[in-house]
């Protein structure tokens, strides 16, 4: 087994396709914690995140709250999980906690997207060009995409159609609940404009 | 030895200490200047749900204080219920003065609509936007009117118009818009505002409009806006009423806002190090399986 066993959320992340397996077959304990332990997780980092992106440091006064609301993102991500119905033998805990394991390419482009925000004057960042956001963004959703991917063929169990099904309803269904909340009130002027409602 | 895991908590506890420890509202005495109270303002805010930002109302109301603010317009997205949230909440924080607003998103035009009390239909056009606004006893300004909103603003909400933002982060993303910014302020003497169009990154208040008002309360900023008595900077160049420009310029806290203190500089160079360096050691260690 790879050294990288001891961290198991690295080697998903570097090589998913040999992680998976061996990990799903380890019985890891914890009931209530081990499903919500890296949903946790990922809810603190955003906190952090916003507030190192606003103040420029990580202060109680905004990355408490902000962690408290920002975690309707990882509610959303275990919502679509049990929506599509993905649940490996050994609990849906488990699923939960290997399905966020696949999660840090999301968290690592979001601190290194702060960390911009907080080491370099606003204005300049103003004059970048806004490739500057989309192709790291493109990257990591092709990363992230990739490790579901692996998930739901080792960790599920799925075939190569279901696991493709699987990722894009996921997906689907956690972005769009994720953007309602995010931006509803101005999306909707943006939809019912083009549909013409 | 330390462990990766243990290094990546430390590095967090720190961050988290020197972060909150060097979090201190400005203290800012109040500038009064030609007779007027002036109150820097920042006009476009957008707040969290629904509104494309990240922090909610109240943690707004926090971070303008910080930010050295006497004044805001939270101005959701076709919505005015944050700013009423938001308005609510400074009430009972002693907060800065907030105003209820709304950002008018429609297909054609953007609009911040200042001062009002119920939503205003992005379905209207531009003119009758401003009417219903002006109903409302509030104020329009033109939001990052860019060349591709000019369309929308015909003679008639040309005329009605109350004010344009002549400086916002649109303005540092080129020269062509910063340009377009200034010819659509010129078109006639619009009221000058300077907004930061808040979305989450990036300090609040970073472009900030200068109010001269008559007395410090959403009813005298509103007059003042509608009067014109305010004053833009971006670095040596000044919008805004001729005759006050050069009063304001004489002080040099409204054209350098001021900074924070070494104390607390330093403390947050040191809460973001920390914070950036252990939230990327925690994501790379996790949790043991």
């Amino acid at each position: 087994m790879s050294r990288l066993a001891l961290f198991p959320d690295a080697w998903v992340m570097l090589a998913p396709g040999s992680a998976y397996p061996p990990l799903t077959q380890t019985a890891a304990r914890g009931g209530w914690w081990l499903m919500l332990r890296r949903p946790l997780l990922v809810a603190c980092v955003l906190g952090c995140a916003m507030s190192l992106m606003t103040s420029g440091r990580v202060t109680l006064r905004l990355a408490v709250p902000a962690t408290i609301y920002w975690s309707f993102v990882p509610l959303f991500e275990i919502a679509a999980l049990a929506a599509v119905g993905t649940i490996k033998r050994g609990g849906f805990s488990r699923t939960v906690d290997l399905f966020f394991m696949s999660h840090a390419p999301w968290s690592l482009g979001l601190v290194g997207y702060a960390a911009m925000w907080a080491f370099v004057p606003a204005v300049h960042i103003f004059t970048w060009t806004t490739s500057v956001w989309y192709l790291p963004g493109l990257a990591v959703a092709a990363w992230s995409g990739y490790i579901d991917f692996c998930f739901y063929r080792s960790v599920i169990g799925s075939s190569l159609f279901q696991a493709i099904r699987g990722l894009l309803l996921q997906r689907l269904i956690c972005w769009t609940g994720v953007a309602a909340v995010f931006l509803a009130s101005a999306g909707w002027q943006v939809v019912a404009a083009r549909l013409g409602l | 030895m330390i462990s990766i895991r243990q290094s990546a908590g430390y590095l967090i506890v720190a961050a988290i200490a020197a972060g909150t420890l060097s979090d201190r509202p400005q203290t800012r005495n109040p500038v009064n200047l030609g007779g007027y109270r002036v109150l820097a303002a920042d006009f476009h805010v957008h707040t969290f749900p629904l509104s494309a930002s990240t922090l909610a109302p109240w943690d707004l109301i926090f971070e303008a204080r910080r930010q050295g603010l006497d004044a805001m317009a939270i101005t959701g997205h076709n919505q005015t219920l944050a700013g009423r949230v938001g308005e609510w909440f400074a009430r009972h924080t002693d907060g800065p003065i907030v105003l209820v607003g709304e950002e008018i998103h429609a297909p054609q035009y953007h609009m911040i609509a200042v001062g009002i009390r119920n939503t205003i239909s992005w379905r209207l056009g531009a003119a009758s936007a401003i009417d219903e606004v002006h109903r409302q006893g509030g104020v329009a300004i033109a939001a990052h009117p860019v060349e591709q909103f000019w369309p929308a603003f015909d003679a008639d909400a040309l005329r009605k118009l109350d004010a344009t933002e002549v400086l916002q982060p649109a303005a540092y993303s080129s020269e062509t818009a910063r340009l377009q910014l200034e010819e659509f302020y010129n078109r006639r003497r619009f009221t000058a505002i300077g907004s930061s169009d808040y979305h989450g990154p990036g300090p609040l208040g970073l472009c900030r409009t200068y109010v001269f008002a008559r007395e410090a309360s959403a009813e005298g900023i509103v007059d003042a806006l509608r009067d014109g008595r305010t004053v833009v900077f971006n670095g040596n160049r000044a919008y805004g009423d001729p005759a006050l420009i050069p009063v304001a310029r004489e002080n040099r806290r409204l054209i350098e806002p001021a900074a924070e203190t070494s104390g607390r500089a330093f403390g947050a160079v040191l809460s973001r190090v920390c914070g950036v360096l252990g939230l990327l050691l925690l994501i790379c260690s996790g949790f043991p399986d």
